[in-house]
């Protein structure tokens, strides 16, 4: 009962995103090539890296294609569904806008979230799916029932990740009234994560891996499947810091609503 | 029921120096400036009661508001609303209130309103049956039917006010807490909504909390006002009672048959008052003395105009409540900073 009326408001929501999205074409198409032109100057520059090296830190080019290809995944299904979260780091807290969201009796985060869908994203979706499926192929990943379901697991968590990671630093905004900087700034370390994070220097391993753990959201499940790394820390490592960020950025969440001041008009 | 005890709030802000010095001394040292918007606030509002909650610019009516609300967390106090904390338990007290901000919608801006109000019909688990009558009901009382098809952002300032107001009533609260819900409205909307607001009262026992600055919503719809001032209530009471303790200052208006007639005429000395007791305006062909009904006789000023010049007419006004709380904020009446 309760979930179907999640879905409901959700879906309302989203239909009427899309059909906006309609009137608005030209703006839905141009981001959508801008996200795909992104997305190939990244593939181009792997490539032109492994035309002088034939490998990276034993990692050879297809290996390194399925991590990149990983990486895109969880980020555009965050970028799906949570893109909201930078329109509160510096505006609507700020605005006072916040204030509905506390007025009406349903999750507040739920509110913000499904007020924004981001077709955006598809780029970075399909892009993650074609390099995916090609360098499975060319890798021999094995297409288990087991490997279906640790993938969809691993993308799960991974997205879990990205979104709680987001929502910390958005949620600063309830004590700094802009958080967008900071935000943009970890946001960024996730350039990080589309490469294996054994090629870097100790001080960014250990910041990619505990701190901002992007790390975990494409080279660790990543190395599960090209045999790098076993299934218990790879996948169970993924799970686990999905979980504890989750339940750590929940609650810097609340304890910022608490903070709310809305504004002076 | 509405019990609130003791309440405050306090914001603090820092203070930014000026220029570039300032502002470099304020990435190092911050001064915080507090600001007590609420002051030890008390007051019961049974279920039912329409009260007219008003105080001058900037005098925590609004932030009174959003703690009762469940949008501010307390500083200190109790605020406890049919026996629900707001701030604590947001999403039970949001099932009973219904609020409405004058200066600022609650809809989705990009949204035709008719989504709008079906999303907040599945937020607020109204069944279809309650949803039709309620709708009905509303586009009778504020003509909703002419503008529900159009996106929010594209309506203008009185038909979102309109908007928002029927938002608020979906669910049919116990409670309607009305921020301004009257700005910028025309003389036709703006009746036609304190009609509603009457009628929603009387309809459903709705307990209605109203800020505005426009007294004569209040005059129209309230038999109880709380005067707040610098977060501090001064005064709490009916109307009736404030009129009878504060109203002592009458106003004559005369029309003079001449355009000087009123020259050289100096009633504070002829009867003997200092102008807190009386007072004289002079525009024109027209003589406007206020004066204190205790202390004065209205046939004595009138006989020591027409002993001066030949008069053609007369109004006596009692003071409007416009008047008495326009002496109250500004400290006449000895209100306020005592209390
Ligand atoms: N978010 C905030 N941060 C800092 N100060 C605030 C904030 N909100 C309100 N204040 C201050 O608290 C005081 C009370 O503000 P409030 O909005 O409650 O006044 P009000 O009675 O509603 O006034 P108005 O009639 O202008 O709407 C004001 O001095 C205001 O500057
Ligand atoms: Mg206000």
């Amino acid at each position: 009962m309760k979930i179907q009326r999640f879905f409901k408001i959700y879906s309302i929501f989203t239909s009427q995103y899309l059909k906006r999205i309609m009137e608005y074409r030209f703006d839905f198409i141009t981001g959508l090539i801008g996200f795909f032109f992104i997305q190939i100057i990244g593939i181009l520059f792997i490539q032109v890296v492994f035309e002088q090296i034939p490998d990276i830190n034993g990692w050879s080019y297809y290996e390194i294609l399925f991590i990149y290809g990983f990486a895109q995944i969880p980020r555009g299904l965050d970028h799906l569904l949570t893109d909201n979260l930078w329109f509160l780091s510096f505006n609507i807290v700020v605005k006072g806008e916040f204030d509905r969201y506390l007025l009406r009796p349903i999750n507040p985060l739920f509110q913000l979230l499904s007020e924004v869908f981001q077709p955006d994203a598809f780029g970075e979706l399909i892009v993650g799916i074609v390099l995916l499926s090609i360098s499975i192929v060319k890798l021999n990943i094995s297409f288990s029932i087991l490997n279906i379901f640790l993938l969809i697991i691993s993308i799960i968590a991974g997205t879990v990740i990205y979104a709680s990671i987001k929502l910390i630093f958005a949620s600063l905004s309830f004590w700094f009234k802009d958080s967008r900087s900071v935000m943009h700034m970890v946001y960024s370390v996730s350039d990080f994560a589309k490469y294996p994070v054994t090629i870097y220097g100790k001080v960014v391993q250990f910041i990619i891996c505990y701190i901002i753990p992007f790390g975990f959201t494409a080279f660790f499940p990543a190395a599960y499947f090209v045999n790098k790394l076993p299934v218990l820390f790879a996948i169970g490592g993924t799970v686990m810091m999905s979980l504890i960020f989750a339940c750590l950025s929940y609650w810097i969440w609340l304890q910022g609503i608490n903070k709310y001041e809305s504004a002076g008009s | 029921m509405i019990q609130v005890e003791n309440l405050n709030k306090t914001f603090k802000t820092y203070k930014r120096g000026t220029g570039l010095a300032g502002a470099i001394k304020g990435i190092f040292k911050r001064e915080i400036i507090e600001k007590h918007a609420v002051k030890n606030m008390n007051f019961t509002i049974q279920d039912g009661e329409m009260v007219g909650y008003i105080g001058a610019n900037g005098a925590g009516k609004s932030t009174t508001i959003k703690m009762m609300s469940g949008i501010l967390v307390p500083t200190s106090g109790k605020c406890e609303i049919n026996g629900v904390i707001p701030y604590l338990n947001r999403k039970e007290n949001a099932k009973q209130i219904g609020v409405v901000f004058g200066q600022r919608t609650q809809l989705w801006w990009d949204l035709p309103l008719v989504e709008s109000f079906g999303i907040l019909k599945e937020i607020y688990e109204v069944s279809d049956k309650d949803y039709k009558v309620r709708y009905e009901f509303m586009n009778d009382l504020l003509g909703l039917k002419d503008f529900i098809s159009s996106p929010v952002r594209t309506l203008s300032l009185g038909q979102r006010m309109r908007a928002d107001l029927a938002a608020s009533l979906i669910h049919n609260p116990k409670i309607l807490y009305l921020d301004e819900p009257t700005i910028g409205l025309d003389i036709m909307v703006k009746a036609s909504m304190l009609k509603g607001i009457r009628d929603i009262n009387n309809e459903f026992k709705t307990t209605v909390i109203l800020t505005t600055h426009d007294l004569q919503d209040i005059e129209e719809l309230c038999k109880r006002i709380i005067i707040i001032d610098q977060g501090e209530k001064i005064y709490d009471g009916s109307i009736k009672e404030i009129k009878n303790t504060y109203g002592y200052m009458k106003n004559i208006s005369v029309d003079l048959a001449s355009l000087d007639g009123a020259g050289g005429l100096d009633l504070n000395t002829v009867l003997q008052k200092n102008t807190t007791d009386l007072q004289v305006e002079i525009c024109g062909a027209s003589l406007s003395v206020s004066y204190n009904k205790n202390k004065i006789q209205s046939g004595d000023i009138l006989s020591a105009i027409i002993k001066h010049t030949p008069i053609l007419d007369v109004t006596i006004k009692e003071t409007a409540i416009e008047e008495i709380v326009k002496n109250i904020y500004s400290g006449k009446t000895g209100l306020g900073k005592q209390l």
